[in-house]
C-alpha cells in the first residue's frame, strides 16, 4: 500500500464530502422531495466511489458528482415511469417533513412553482442561480449547448416570474370563480 | 402629427419604459433570492449520517481489499 495512493484516496473522500450538500440539494430540487433525494445521493455516492479511476484528480470534482447524480436520476425516472412523481407525496412532503426550514409561506409557493417547471428549465436555472456553475458547466453536465442553457433559464426566470406574480395577490381570499358562486348566494 | 402631438408621445413612451423597468427589475432579483434561499436551506441542513456511514463503509471494504491484496 503505496503513501501517494492513499493520499489520493484521502483527497476524493474528502472532496466527495465538501460536495455533498450541494449535491443533495441538487437532488432535492430534482426530485421534490427529501426521501428520494437521499437515495439518489446515495447512488450517485456508489457509482462515484466505484468509478473514482474516471475521476482525473484537480479538476472539478463538484461538476463531474452532479453529471453523475444527474444521469443516475434520469435513467431511473426512464425506469420507473413517471409514477417517481406522484403529487400526493410532494404535497404531504412539503408541507409535513420540514416546515421549520421554510419559515415563511412565500418560499412554500416558490417551491411550489418551481416544481411545476419542465425538468430541463428547473435543472437550468437551479445549476446556474443556486448551485453556482457558469453557463459552460451547466451546459457540460446537461449534455447541450451553453445557448440552450441560457433560453432554458431565461424561460424558467419568466415562467417563474409570471407565476409568483399571479399567486402574489389574492393569496387567502376566495379566487373569482368562488367569488360569483358567494355572490349568487348572496347576492340580492 | 404636430410637434406637440410627438412630443406627447414621447412622453408617454419615455413613463411607460420607466414605470416597466423597476416592475422587471424587481421580481427577477427577488426570484433569485428565493432561489438561493430555498437552495441554501437544504444545504444548510448538512450531511446526513447515513452518507458519511456509507462512506467509512467503502473506505474499510477498500482498505480490506487492498490489503487482502498486499499479503
Amino acid at each position: 500500500m503505496s503513501t501517494t495512493y492513499r493520499d489520493v484516496d484521502r483527497a476524493f473522500k474528502r472532496d466527495l464530502l465538501a460536495s455533498l450538500p450541494n449535491l443533495r440539494a441538487f437532488a432535492v430540487s430534482l426530485t421534490g422531495r427529501h426521501d428520494k433525494a437521499d437515495d439518489l445521493v446515495q447512488d450517485t455516492i456508489m457509482k462515484a466511489w466505484a468509478n473514482q479511476g474516471s475521476f482525473t484528480a484537480g479538476t472539478n470534482m463538484r461538476a463531474w458528482l452532479f453529471t453523475i447524480l444527474r444521469n443516475e436520476f434520469y435513467s431511473q425516472m426512464r425506469k420507473r415511469g413517471r409514477e417517481v412523481q406522484d403529487s400526493d407525496g410532494l404535497f404531504s412532503e412539503r408541507f409535513s417533513v420540514h416546515p421549520e426550514q421554510y419559515g415563511r409561506l412565500d418560499l412554500q409557493d416558490f417551491r411550489k412553482a418551481l416544481d411545476t417547471l419542465p425538468d430541463d428549465q428547473r435543472e437550468a436555472i437551479i445549476l446556474v442561480g443556486a448551485a453556482g456553475f457558469a453557463y459552460e458547466e451547466a451546459a457540460s453536465i446537461c449534455g447541450c449547448a451553453v445557448g440552450t442553457i441560457k433560453s432554458r433559464v431565461s424561460r424558467a426566470r419568466t415562467r417563474l416570474q409570471e407565476l409568483l406574480g399571479v399567486s402574489g395577490e389574492g393569496d387567502f381570499g376566495p379566487d373569482p370563480g368562488d367569488a360569483a358562486i358567494t355572490a349568487r348566494a348572496f347576492g340580492s | 402629427m404636430s410637434d406637440d402631438e410627438i412630443r406627447k408621445k414621447e412622453k408617454m413612451t419615455t413613463a411607460q419604459s420607466n414605470n416597466f423597468r423597476p416592475g422587471a427589475m424587481l421580481p427577477n432579483a427577488s426570484i433569485s433570492r428565493k432561489l438561493r434561499e430555498f437552495y441554501d436551506a437544504v444545504q444548510e441542513e448538512g450531511i446526513p449520517d447515513r452518507f458519511l456511514e456509507l462512506l467509512e463503509r467503502l473506505e474499510e471494504a477498500e482498505k480490506n481489499a487492498k490489503s487482502v491484496k498486499a499479503k
